[in-house]
């Protein structure tokens, strides 16, 4: 059966429409897939615009912060970074608390031209790596795409920009509670003691529309019909793998904002059924009161970040856990009327995980908070014949960190950098 | 429209220099004549130029200034934008844009052209460098240029032909069209949520299509249809979805005595403690949802009664409903107006009079007395769903403004600048003095500057202390500025230019193919280096004929949106359905890449389409399910999930499963002539006992397929077969299994009106097929 469907798929060129292409269907048409083993991609996202410079680009100069002058920068390792401890008051983890746990394993690229000052195409371009179109996936769709379109919640979001490009369906799961409706679909009120149907009808169901599925792909069907026939079966057959969750849901919801995301997508992690994870939380732009929001913020973000790294060391999973931290824009050098900070466009963005050597510090902003360009080849600062690090910089990376750059899937959505400015060695591993 | 029309003059030209060039031939042996470099260039330059420079070039890149109130509006290469155009004006602007273009190729700077030189920067020009010496839009203008200069030959002219002849080949050529029946199907289920009646199955299958306006018309004119509406306009304006309770619309500034009524309300007629709280819960709900439908009630309102839907940015009224005009403090002037003054649902339109605040401060200015209303944007609901602050300075609602009435996503491709940075910082006022900003923010700003009134966040109406900003393009309309006199009814100003402005139609039959479709209009293609990229532009083209040809017969008949719906429904958009035999061909395939319905329904339309079927809806896709099968909340999740998750795949099955518990023995205990599912067979009738029982299984599985699939298969059809054998099989896999009991279980037993044993497992047999057929496409999506 299994070599008619590959036949059957061939003959109507389904591998043009299906976005896992003939093996992933080939998998939909087994009872269940094994499951995913890593690595798992986590995008934290500070929406609305970060103040990089009360995280990993202090200044401390020209009236650019009034919470610490320059000599208060601290450090850890190769990082610098603003002194928060005193400002914490709403909960969340310091700057020292974080740089001071995670430090070894982070790398920090600052100075990032982020080349727009809106938070909507911001977003767009920090997420795809490509300003100027519509169509293309964030990484976290992308990688969920080429390494695990047979997992039923390959590409989950929990907000901000999150485009898949037609590559894979997106997961929205927003309460914990919600997994466990789900998990275990052919038994009523989700009791695996009492099924709907018999085993053996279940089984003649499932086989019936698997030939149902197989006999319709020989049959002229509109591109549009051909890929949502594809990706209905694919998502019902791959969803018999969700039961595999319900050991991981907690007992209790955490309380956060951050740790309640994150105990879903670890959960959807261990259980094998998620590559990848957009993790968001917004406010963060801050055009009035900018230390006040920042400063509740960014602990707030830090925490969330921390708990996920945490929870993911007891579940056994940190060591294949990728996480990119990041947001859409910066705050300006300076403070408005309304003691807040507007758009800038210069930023920064952090990662850690396998494949990246951490306590590093990449690139720089100057002591007006402009960026300086940076040699691709040392990744050493070259005012000269640096290059402007953008957004397409980052993903080109993210994709090789990944494995993905050659993916046919990859290749879609090309990023359109010159070799000479790849950027060599970010990773340092 | 425009494609087609210039392509008809392609080849009108060229056939007429054919024979110019055969005179030409003739008389060259008379004597040297000069070679006629006329229109014969045009024709072939035409086509490239429609196809490759505009699309790639023009559009993309130099339009951003070079256009009036653009950044180089005072030099002499001035285009228009053809999409705000339709018709022939959209011809004639192309034409004129090509000659711009062709007049500025020819002109050189040396040996070379001055257009080769400006785009890369090396002659003088505001954008410097705009397009790479290397790149696919360079190459397309290099060839633009060689076109020019190039003399014309009877061949060129011949290939010209052929490429116009060979563009001419019907967009849907190939494309199966849907069916009358199941083109009845479709409407009926889409629109009203229900099945079609059986005088409109007799007038489809004598009249055919013929019968559709007939059909449509009747069904514009039920309740199911304005729900339908109503939710598929509140996808796109959102309105529900502002922040806080509902009645919070009503400012406390204006109407801090009256719109807390409800929680006031002390139901002393209701004696029991516990009833009366019910009875004020229920009073406080509806007051809030009636609240919240005061917007997509308005457009209910336009529609039902044929008004121009242009109202919804000029109606000088609002609807209210006897609890929501308790909040407005108006109840007791209005109750003799409402049909129940006790129906908390019953919206009537009213004019407000002009605000009066609590500290006479914010007192609202009107000539007349009353309100300024401007349909929608004047809203307060509205207002509150799109808020503002000291530093946005009503930016969003600008921006929304152009995205939901003029479709126009302002942000959708915002020009990267080589150091946004430095630009922010070099200018005192860059949203006014950096060319950068200035070619957005002269747009948006001004019309910003038409809300400035409404600047309050809490309040809705409000004006700003010191007056609205000086650092920002005044208020005005696409260059034309906003009169003091106009300033109190300034959005019933810009209301009056958004009804006039050609780029409304559009957005409405847009947002109405949104509403059909689930999808979005297709967008020009952007990526130059695709080696689809006229195939993707091809289908574009034909999308957009379609779309303009709709907005003009819609502006042309009084803006009635019943005739958008009639239009894009009778459309080969709507009714493509399949293919008759697919190409392998990717220039083909990505022109029909987008075409087809072949749409993934929302959960409310899940859950209509259960009610249809099967009589009662399933229930359970609201709320939290809702939100996992793809649904919105209209403030952070604010589009519909296309595709389907595993999380949803797993939805769908439990969806299966349970309506076929509920439904299938329920359908057996009903009366034979009540029944919905198995109205000519009873559950003792096995597969494979006689070739009568075999038969009317398979009628049964017939009428199921058409039922719950909408599909017409005949008995003994492959597709009736596949489901025979799945119900044959369970059968006799339970015959084979030990310990199968002979009822059904407990759960599907509920509900049933008397008890229906299955000794023979067809029961839970028919369950069986009951929910295969739920799980396949054809019922979940449309």
């Amino acid at each position: 059966m299994r070599r008619d469907f590959l036949k059957l798929c061939g003959m109507v060129g389904l591998t043009l429409a299906c976005p896992g292409g003939v093996r992933s269907l080939l998998a939909a048409s087994t009872r269940e897939d094994p499951p995913y083993e890593g690595p798992y991609y986590v995008v934290f996202n500070a929406s609305g615009g970060w103040d990089t410079t009360y995280l990993m680009d202090p200044k401390g100069v020209g009236e650019i912060n009034r919470l610490y002058q320059e000599g208060d920068i601290l450090t850890k390792g190769q990082h610098k970074f603003a002194p928060t401890a005193k400002q914490v008051h709403a909960g969340g983890m310091s700057n020292e608390e974080f740089f001071g746990e995670f430090g070894q394993e982070l790398l920090v690229l600052n100075g990032l031209d982020y080349s727009v000052n809106n938070h909507s195409p911001g977003a767009r371009y920090m997420a795809t790596g490509k300003l100027d179109s519509m169509a293309y996936p964030t990484f976290a769709a992308l990688v969920a795409a080429c390494k695990g379109p047979k997992c039923p919640l390959s590409f989950l979001t929990f907000g901000n920009y999150s485009a898949t490009g037609n590559v894979v369906a997106m997961s929205r799961v927003p309460y914990l509670p919600s997994l466990q409706k789900i998990a275990n679909a052919d038994a009523i009120e989700g009791n695996k003691r009492s099924p709907y149907h018999d085993d053996f009808a279940l089984d003649r169901i499932e086989q019936a529309l698997q030939e149902g599925n197989a006999s319709s792909a020989p049959q002229p069907r509109l591109p549009r019909q051909e890929r949502a026939e594809n990706m209905l079966y694919a998502a019902q057959v791959n969803s018999k793998s969700l039961q595999r969750i319900t050991p991981y849901i907690p007992a209790t919801i955490p309380k956060e904002r951050l740790a309640q995301q994150a105990e879903i997508a670890l959960a959807s992690f261990k259980a094998g059924v998620c590559v990848s994870a957009n993790l968001s939380i917004g406010q963060f732009d801050s055009h009035a009161n900018n230390d006040v929001d920042q400063m509740k913020l960014i602990p707030e973000f830090l925490a969330g970040i921390a708990y996920l790294l945490r929870r993911a060391e007891e579940l056994k999973i940190r060591e294949k856990l990728v996480v990119v931290i990041q947001s859409e824009m910066g705050r300006t050098p300076n403070y408005n009327k309304g003691n807040g900070k507007d758009h800038w466009s210069i930023g920064s963005i952090m990662f850690m995980g396998p494949g990246i050597r951490g306590d590093r510090v990449i690139g720089a902003t100057d002591e007006k908070q402009f960026q300086v360009p940076l040699d691709p080849q040392t990744l050493n600062q070259d005012k000269e014949k640096g290059i402007r690090v953008r957004p397409e910089h980052i993903h080109s990376a993210l994709r090789q960190l990944a494995g993905i750059t050659d993916h046919s899937l990859s290749k879609k959505f090309p990023l359109g950098i010159p070799a000479k400015e790849e950027l060599h060695s970010l990773w340092g591993a | 429209m425009s494609l087609n029309a210039i392509l008809c003059q392609i080849r009108t030209v060229a056939l007429a220099l054919i024979v110019c060039a055969v005179l030409r031939t003739n008389q060259a042996g008379a004597g040297d004549k000069a070679v006629y470099s006329g229109p014969a260039c045009a024709a072939s330059v035409d086509e490239f130029f429609v196809n490759e420079v505009w699309p790639k070039v023009g559009a993309q890149t130099c339009l951003e200034c070079h256009k009036s109130g653009g950044d180089a509006e005072e030099s002499d290469f001035i285009l228009t934008d053809p999409q705000r155009i339709q018709g022939d004006a959209r011809d004639k602007v192309l034409r004129q844009n090509r000659d711009a273009f062709a007049e500025m190729a020819r002109s050189k700077e040396g040996d070379q052209s001055r257009l080769l030189l400006k785009v890369v920067g090396k002659l003088k020009h505001g954008g410097k460098q705009v397009v790479k010496p290397e790149s696919a839009a360079y190459r397309v203008l290099a060839e633009f240029v060689s076109r020019l200069s190039a003399k014309p030959s009877v061949e060129a002219i011949a290939r010209a032909m052929a490429a116009a002849d060979k563009n001419a080949a019907p967009f849907f050529e190939g494309v199966v069209m849907l069916d009358d029946r199941k083109l009845r199907r479709r409407v009926t289920l889409s629109l009203a949520g229900r099945l079609p009646t059986d005088a409109e199955l007799a007038a489809m299958t004598s009249r055919g299509r013929q019968a559709l306006p007939a059909l449509l018309d009747a069904v514009m004119k039920e309740d199911a249809f304005y729900d339908r509406l109503r939710e598929g306009f509140n996808d796109i304006f959102l309105t529900i979805g502002y922040d806080d309770v509902p009645e919070t619309a009503l400012s406390y500034e204006h109407f801090s005595k009256t719109r807390g009524w409800a929680e006031k309300a002390e139901l002393k007629e209701i004696a029991d403690p516990k009833e009366r709280q019910k009875a004020k819960y229920k009073l406080a709900n509806d007051y809030r949802k009636a609240m919240l439908g005061e917007p997509m009630k308005l457009i209910e309102h336009i529609v039902r009664n044929d008004r121009p839907f242009t109202e919804i940015v000029t109606a000088d009224y609002i609807m209210v409903t006897p609890y929501t005009a308790r909040g407005y403090g108006i109840y007791d002037e209005l109750k003799e107006k409402f049909q129940n003054p006790e129906d908390p649902f019953e919206y009537i339109p009213v004019k407000l009079k002009a605000l009066v605040a609590r500290t006479r401060d914010d007192d609202q200015e009107s000539a007349t007395g009353f309100y300024p209303h401007a349909g929608l944007l004047s809203t307060f609901q509205y207002l509150r769903r799109y808020p503002t602050t000291e530093t946005n300075r009503n930016r969003l609602r600008a921006r929304m403004y152009f995205q939901q009435f003029l479709g126009i996503d302002v942000l959708e491709l915002a020009a990267r600048v080589s150091d946004a940075a430095a630009v922010t910082a070099k200018y005192p006022i860059p949203t006014m003095q950096a060319s950068e900003c200035v070619v957005c923010h002269k747009t948006i700003d001004p019309v910003a500057g038409l809300f400035q009134d409404y600047w309050k966040f809490e309040g809705v109406y409000g004006r700003r202390k010191g007056g609205w900003f000086k650092d920002m393009f005044p208020a005005g309309y696409e260059g034309e500025a906003l009169p003091a006199d106009q300033r109190w009814r300034s959005l019933q100003w810009l209301g009056e230019r958004t009804a006039k402005d050609a780029r409304f139609a559009v957005a409405m039959v847009e947002h109405v193919y949104y509403i059909l479709t689930g999808r979005k209009v297709l967008q020009p293609s952007k990526d130059l280096d695709d080696p689809l990229f006229a195939a993707r532009h091809r289908a574009y083209q034909e999308q957009r004929r379609q779309v303009e040809a709709i907005a003009t017969d819609f502006a042309r008949t009084g803006f009635n949106l019943k005739t958008v719906f009639k239009a894009w429904i009778a459309s080969e958009f709507y009714r493509a359905d399949g293919w008759a035999s697919a190409s392998a061909d990717p220039k083909r395939r990505a022109e029909l890449d987008d075409v087809g319905l072949v749409r993934m329904l929302a959960p409310e339309q899940v859950e209509r389409k259960v009610l249809a079927v099967f009589g009662k809806p399933w229930g359970k896709l609201t709320e939290q399910m809702a939100m996992l099968y793809g649904g919105i909340d209209s403030k952070e999740v604010t589009e519909r999930a296309a595709d389907p998750s595993g999380a949803m795949g797993a939805i769908q099955r439990i969806l299966a499963n349970d309506v076929a518990c509920r439904q299938t023995g329920l359908d057996f205990s009903r009366d034979p002539k009540d029944r919905v599912l198995f109205r000519g067979i009873e559950p003792d009738v096995a597969p494979g006992t006689t070739p009568e029982a075999d038969a009317k299984i398979r009628r049964t599985i017939a009428h199921l397929h058409e039922r719950v699939l909408g599909r017409y298969d005949a008995v003994d059809s492959p597709e009736v077969d596949r489901t025979y054998q799945l119900f044959a099989g369970v059968v006799a896999d339970a015959a084979a299994h030990k310990g199968v009991g002979s009822e059904e279980n407990y759960s599907c037993r509920q509900g049933m009106l008397h008890p229906v044993p299955d000794p023979k497992y067809t029961v839970r047999a028919w369950r069986a097929v009951v929910t295969y057929l739920l799980r396949r496409p054809e019922f979940l999506y449309e």
